[in-house]
């Protein structure tokens, strides 16, 4: 029987102490985030097999799609997809390009690119609703 | 049963795939979501997806996403679930669940693009 070390604490609490980085929480984020988009892709492909039953199955289905909470969670969507992207380059980086020496740099690089891109994401889907208000205003 | 969980060996080929698979995505996905999810307003009826899958280039993008998606997420799934000490019937079983699911979910993507 091999050597088994038990814990000295349980399982959410050692896996917590990782958390005291910012490198770590990056790799956090990078999984829940990747274990997200998985699910993700699971529910996109599942959800256009309607294509295969005519365009009327299809289109009543995207009637519920594009409606504002669906849109608002697709929003939320990219900030999974820009993250997830974002920090994948940064490992790139890290691991090639001799990134170890300054990944805390290119972190914040991750956090401010990511940000501006997901707002700039809304402003893009949102801009008819966006100008709407602001003609209102008028 | 190791050997085929993944539980030995270095990991490196299924490493570098997922490397060249993430920076491949970076396009894709974004390419995707800006071309798709941007505009709400666009291209989201049966008659804008027919004529996009009309397109040889759409139809060979999609099938890539699905393709290399699915298992740059899977890989990266089992990926997780390996750092964590597991029963040798326990890992089979997540691993079996990744595989198949994965298949199924893959014939189903590539059913529905191939039916244009």
């Amino acid at each position: 029987m091999a050597y088994q070390p038990k814990p000295p604490e349980g399982w959410v609490k050692t896996n917590l102490k990782y958390t005291k980085e910012r490198g770590s929480v990056a790799w956090i984020l990078h999984r829940i985030t990747g274990l997200g988009l998985t699910a993700y892709i699971y529910v996109h492909i599942y959800a256009l097999t309607s294509l295969t039953q005519g365009p009327k199955a299809f289109d009543d289905e995207m009637k519920l799609f594009q409606t504002p909470v669906f849109h608002v969670l697709e929003w939320l969507l990219f900030s999974l997809v820009v993250y997830h992207a974002l920090n994948g380059m940064r490992i790139v980086i890290v691991d090639w390009a001799n990134g170890a020496r300054y990944h805390k740099k290119l972190l914040a690089v991750v956090y401010g690119l990511g940000v501006v891109l997901f707002i700039g994401m809304g402003i893009l889907m949102f801009r008819e609703p966006i100008a709407n208000m602001f003609a209102s205003l008028r | 049963m190791y050997n085929h969980t993944g539980s030995r060996g270095s990991g490196a080929p299924g490493w570098i795939l997922q490397r060249i698979t993430g920076v491949l995505l970076f396009v894709v996905v974004l390419t995707h979501f800006f071309v798709m999810h941007a505009n709400p307003a666009s291209g989201h009826t049966y008659a804008a997806v027919l004529a996009r899958m009309h397109d040889p280039f759409w139809k060979m993008f999609d099938l890539t996403f699905i393709t290399v998606g699915l298992w740059h997420g899977l890989n990266g799934t089992w990926g997780v679930f390996r750092d964590y000490k597991m029963k040798p019937a326990v890992s089979l079983t997540i691993y079996g669940v990744i595989i198949l699911s994965g298949i199924a979910f893959w014939v189903l993507g590539v059913n529905t693009i191939l039916s244009f």
